[in-house]
């Protein structure tokens, strides 16, 4: 009975068909092997374990960024499909594109945000996507600001997984209150948060909120603006913890106090520790859509379309933001969400703390002044 | 100087306690004692990208290490005693490779190969349905690069000191060429050659900065504790460092009672 | 014979041969033909001729003068502190615990050291060392992602290196030498800085050879210590290659790199020629 469960390989499954037209097996046996007697025995109850009959391989690997998922829902996705998913951590769009250009990356799925996904298409690194083989995905349910950046000249190459903003996480018992603005958070990093402050490591938010602290557009590439930026920057690098996109240990331990921070990473620590805090810089900042997409180069793309529509069924996807505290802009999986999450003010800023914010621009994404300032800035 | 000794001691095992007290907590922090528990050896040994990524890890660092030796151990004999312009070359073809930073290394190896892949891919493809790419062969290529150059100058030093009496007493006594290298040369730089193949399995097995650029879709060792760090330190990473160490030491340890063993015998 | 030698020798010498050209001869020429070229659009390289790449190398002229400073400093450390080890293995230990002892020293290095490394972060983060010094009246002593913390990394990963040659150089001291200054009436500091210390001159020098190169090319342990905020010429490479996709100014920089390397361990050599301590292609061993 247990090894009728066991998958059988497609190769496998032709042979044992041709032994059967053939009359060299009975059908009781050619029923048993394949694993379809099984099959018949149960259908309509368990249509998951049909699914296992379609072979997707036994692997898919995932290039995502740190703290996204709920690692239990990886072993639900092998449960479901055989398929182990193998998890890459990156802590940057340039990153995520300096790997895939210098080819082989060996990734099945992975996460581009809004600005970067121009960039994979003029290179021709991305597959546009079949959505007849994502049937989760119900373009409908998703509210059309966090899904646009996906569909490029009408060829849809991404499908949304999260939306959030990039503001500032807070130690409230250090910093003795609420840190909402740009202009403290900079100043305060040279008087009273001297040596307690973290930026990210990568230009696009570290040059941005610079950019904004002075009033300017956080996509801003105009020279003069930059060296304003850069100026600021570099009086403020001596006084900073550390450079880096992995803040939540500093700021768990209370080594950092004060760091830039995607939503739901403000979200994970504040439901940790409520001391801490997250808030949006009120003189603007950054707001963005991550979304789910396939090189083209992928080696399992079978599974990779599995898993992309595995994650996007409304009841993961919840249970995804329940572990990650990243907003969905899917109706369907909002509506399975406690009410408390709903309210959220971290998670789901009121619509004026929003109005600021700018997302990112392709063209931020590659601007070669903009990488060579944060060169520049983390060499000084 | 004892207690120098001993203070020595403790910075270089201090870091290594901590990282094998922590794999023993239960709870999900790395760097707190929650409660004590094994549990976290079980999710690392049942863990299939931990056992893939050791077995690439194992195969790249033994693969590499065995053409390193055998190329490395041919290229010295021949070097050896040896004058002239393609000496000149070969000397300063091993002392560049030792000395290039392996980031530079890594670079340069991935650049080159990305675009040589590029170019010959277009043709290649459509002939035979192959398509190169980085991965298992690009690392051992680069590992050994090093690696081999470190068991060239390892056994020319071993043989510069051997005497040439012998050599000439076994020629005298009419021994073939290979004959004398098999009876004569070959169990005298043996220990060399030895010491060369396990350093160059230790460096590639723990090499990170090369197999950084190179490795492709292929995930060693150091490669999976690099992302999985980046996740987020668990104490599963804790008990996969201590379990590496623990076999090293046994390793270690085996190899030294062999030595004795052997030194223990007397001679024949 | 003198034909069939020579044929052996080539025959012996095309593996290495081919190994060299097609991993270390072609990539070094990729690189060098690239530093030359300009960067595409959306990053890699585009071909051309131009020597724009090494005229914008004083950008980095602060990752270059960080390494300079850093890898000397840690060699000096490492070896300050591995000397005295060193002696006391070669020289004070009975054989009984030598063995022991010398493979304890190498065991950590078996370890990655992406996870001592880690291991570094608590030690001297906030709940670490710093809360052991508060104990004592030191409060607010900040380690972590400081030259300092990249520093006691730097040492603690390349130790091992440091202690095996001179080692090696102590333990072939003949005893015999120190017995006779002392019958003669040497006092021991005096025997200690005239014989000891110049005889185990080539050990010194291989080891800080050693760790030295490989300190200039190094860019993990002042990521991991450092916070971003101490930047060597490695970490920069890796921004390049890995975070801005500048090609042609990467290969330029790893250019620059190996010449200042070069001309630094050319210099060095030649003055440990001057200090009279042999062989120098031994001392890369």
């Amino acid at each position: 009975m247990k090894d009728d469960q066991q998958p059988i390989s497609r190769k496998a499954f032709m042979e044992e068909l041709e032994r059967y037209r053939k009359g060299s097996v009975t059908r009781r046996h050619f029923l048993g092997v394949t694993g379809l007697g099984t099959a018949m025995a149960v259908m309509g109850g368990s249509l998951p374990r049909m699914a296992r009959a379609q072979d997707i391989g036994n692997r898919v690997v995932l290039a995502t960024w740190p703290n996204y998922h709920d690692p239990a829902d990886f072993d639900a996705f092998t449960d479901k499909t055989g398929a182990y998913t193998q998890v890459n951590v990156f802590g940057s769009n340039e990153e995520m594109l300096a790997k895939i250009q210098a080819g082989g990356s060996g990734w099945d799925v992975f996460v581009p945000t809004n600005y970067a996904i121009p960039t994979y298409v003029d290179a021709g690194l991305i597959e546009p996507l079949d959505l007849s083989k994502i049937p989760n995905y119900d373009p409908a349910s998703y509210d059309p600001r966090f899904a646009e950046a996906g569909t490029i000249d009408g060829t849809v190459y991404g499908v949304p997984k999260n939306w959030g903003t990039t503001g500032i996480a807070f130690n409230s018992s250090k910093t003795g209150g609420v840190v909402d603005s740009w202009k403290t958070f900079f100043d305060g990093a040279r008087d009273q948060f001297d040596g307690r402050v973290m930026v990210h490591d990568y230009q696009l938010t570290t040059i941005g909120n610079a950019l904004v602290y002075h009033g300017f557009s956080f996509n801003s590439v105009d020279p003069a603006e930059l060296a304003k930026a850069e100026e600021l920057l570099i009086d403020v690098k001596p006084h900073l913890y550390a450079i880096s996109s992995d803040y939540q240990p500093s700021m768990r331990n209370g080594d950092a106090w004060l760091t830039m921070c995607w939503t739901g990473d403000g979200k994970q620590m504040n439901t940790d520790m409520p001391e801490i805090g997250f808030a949006l810089g009120k003189e603007g900042g950054e707001i963005w859509s991550d979304y789910y997409a396939i090189p083209k180069d992928a080696p399992h793309k079978d599974a990779a379309y599995a898993l992309i529509n595995f994650l996007l069924d409304p009841e993961v996807n919840a249970r995804e933001a329940l572990a990650h505290g990243y907003p969905v802009a899917d109706a369907r999986t909002n509506a399975l969400l406690p009410q408390e999450l709903l309210d959220d003010p971290i998670i789901y800023p009121a619509a004026e703390a929003l109005s600021p914010l700018e997302f990112g621009a392709a063209v931020t994404l590659t601007d070669p002044n903009r990488a060579e300032l944060m060169a520049r800035f983390k060499s000084a | 100087m004892r207690l120098y000794a001993l203070a020595v001691y403790a910075f270089l095992y201090l870091p290594i306690a901590i990282i094998a007290l922590f794999s023993f907590s239960a709870g999900r922090s790395a760097s707190s004692m929650q409660g004590f528990s094994l549990s976290w050896y079980g999710r690392a040994l049942n863990n299939p990208f931990v056992m893939e990524a050791l077995w690439t890890s194992v195969k790249v660092a033994f693969l590499s290490a065995c053409l390193a030796t055998v190329v490395g151990t041919m290229a010295a004999l021949a070097l050896t005693g040896m004058k002239g312009r393609v000496r000149r070359v070969f000397d300063l073809a091993v002392q560049i490779a030792v000395m290039i930073p392996g980031i530079v290394i890594g670079i340069a190896t991935l650049i080159a190969l990305v675009t040589v892949f590029d170019l010959v891919n277009p043709w290649l493809e459509p002939l035979t349905g192959l398509k190169l790419s980085l991965g298992t062969g690009s690392l051992i290529g680069a590992h050994g690069l090093f690696t081999m150059s470190l068991v060239v100058l390892l056994v020319r030093g071993r043989m510069e000191t051997l005497d040439p009496a012998l050599i000439e007493a076994s020629n005298d006594l009419g021994a073939t060429p290979f004959g004398t290298f098999r009876q004569v040369t070959f169990p005298q730089i043996l220990p060399a050659i030895l010491a060369g193949f396990l350093l160059a399995f230790t460096f590639s097995f723990d090499d990170f900065i090369i197999a950084f650029f190179v490795a492709g879709a292929e995930t060693t060792l150091p490669i999976y504790v690099f992302s999985s760090i980046r996740r987020g330190v668990t104490p599963e990473i804790n008990a996969i460092g201590t379990m590496v160490m623990a076999a090293s030491l046994i390793v270690l340890i085996g190899a030294q009672l062999m030595l004795r063993r052997s030194q223990a015998r007397p001679r024949p | 014979m003198a034909m069939t030698r020579s044929r052996a020798r080539a025959l012996l010498l095309t593996p290495a041969g081919l190994w060299y050209a097609a991993m270390l001869l072609l990539p070094l020429a990729v690189v060098l033909i690239f530093s030359f070229g300009e960067r595409s659009q959306i990053g890699g390289y585009a071909p051309g001729f131009t020597l724009e790449q090494y005229a914008n190398l004083p950008a980095r002229f602060a990752a270059f003068r960080n390494t300079l400073t850093l890898a000397p400093l840690g060699t000096l450390a490492s070896l300050l502190i591995a000397y005295p080890l060193a002696y006391y293995l070669a020289v004070k230990v009975t054989p009984k615990w030598k063995t022991m002892l010398l493979v304890l020293v190498i065991v950590p290095f078996w370890t990655s050291i992406l996870i001592r490394s880690y291991a570094w972060i608590f030690l001297l983060g906030g709940k670490g060392i710093p809360a052991f010094l508060a104990m004592f009246g030191l409060e607010d002593v900040r380690l972590l992602n400081t030259p300092f913390a990249v520093l006691v990394g730097i040492v603690y990963g390349y130790l091992p290196l440091m202690v095996f040659p001179i080692y090696v150089a102590l333990e072939k001291l003949d005893k015999r030498l120190l017995e006779a200054a002392a019958d003669l009436g040497t006092p021991p500091w005096r025997a200690f800085l005239q014989i000891t210390l110049p005889l185990s001159m080539p050990g010194v020098l291989t080891g800080s050879m050693l760790v030295f190169i490989l300190l200039m090319g190094e860019f993990l342990i002042p990521s991991i210590l450092g916070g971003g905020k101490v930047f060597f010429v490695g970490n920069a490479l890796v921004d390049l290659f890995l975070q801005s996709r500048n090609w042609p100014f990467g290969s330029a920089v790893a250019v620059g790199l190996v010449l200042v390397m070069l001309v630094t361990v050319g210099l060095y050599t030649r003055a440990a020629k001057r200090f009279g301590a042999g062989r120098d292609d031994a001392a890369l061993m």
